[in-house]
């Protein structure tokens, strides 16, 4: 797995390449918690390179998503169908402060026009 | 477990591996789920859904079986009509919610995702001690559809 930080107008994204799983999820984890020490209080992961996640991966989304809720959000850009599938079934899918980006245009569009949605 | 033939031959077939508990342990473990699908001639999705499910059942061996840092004895079964995984430890099995306290919050979703992800999971305590997950997909069955 590669872990790059960018920007999309002020919000820091992470982006992933490569398989998210319980030996190196921790490494994610700790890369969003440093953005949270921060005070970030957007975060957004682009999974559209990452073709494989399990519930370590699951697990640190779900923390992330613990801690952003009060007056923030956590969205994820293009994950590819059964990755998506995984975060219907664990119902991440269906929290409010949790967004399913089709693609950075639509998450750019996002982090623009709302500061929370 | 004994693997039958079907006219093409197709999907019938046992294999086994002693995977090394390192850190690359899980993917050698998705890897050889992967190879076993495609023997079997498993869709991509269900694939994907039963590497899933595998890994956690081998991060539960590893984390409870008394199996950190040695191995992992992994099988599957290629039948007519289905796919069978298996794992076995040293280890009793342990609730989730004792996994949960012990390791780290959301440990917990192992056992709930092996069950959601697959079409029948059976774990069991051979005579010979320990526990056996064993995950079966079945040929003709869709993925789980998800909650809307």
């Amino acid at each position: 797995m590669e872990l790059t930080i960018s920007r999309l107008s002020n919000v820091p994204v992470l982006n992933i390449v490569g398989e998210i799983d319980h030996g190196n999820a921790p490494t994610v984890g700790a890369t969003i918690d440093e953005l949270i020490e921060q005070k970030q209080r957007t975060i957004l992961l682009d999974l559209s390179q990452v073709d494989y996640m399990d519930s370590g991966g699951i697990s640190v989304l779900l923390s992330a998503l613990r801690r952003l809720r009060e007056g923030g959000w956590l969205g994820v850009i293009n994950p590819n169908a059964n990755v998506r599938r995984l975060l219907q079934i664990v119902g991440l899918a269906l929290d409010a402060s949790f967004r399913v980006f089709d693609s950075v245009e639509d998450a750019q569009a996002a982090v623009q026009t709302h500061a929370r949605p | 477990m004994t693997a039958c033939l079907d006219a093409t031959g197709r999907g019938c077939f046992t294999r086994t591996a002693i995977i090394d508990g390192g850190s690359s342990c899980l993917k050698t473990v998705r890897t050889f789920v992967e190879e076993a699908a495609s023997a079997a001639g498993l869709r991509q999705d269900r694939a994907f859904d039963l590497k899933v499910a595998a890994s956690e059942a081998c991060a539960n061996a590893l984390e409870h079986g008394g199996n950190a840092g040695s191995c992992l004895q992994v099988s599957a079964a290629g039948f007519e009509d289905r796919l069978e995984f298996e794992v076995a430890d040293g280890g009793a099995f342990r609730l989730p919610h004792a996994v949960d306290h012990m390791q780290r919050a959301h440990r917990g979703l192992g056992l709930p995702l092996m069950v959601a992800l697959t079409d029948e999971v059976r774990i069991s305590r051979p005579a010979e001690g320990g526990t056996r997950v064993t995950l079966i997909m079945y040929a003709d069955r869709p993925p789980q559809a998800p909650l809307t």
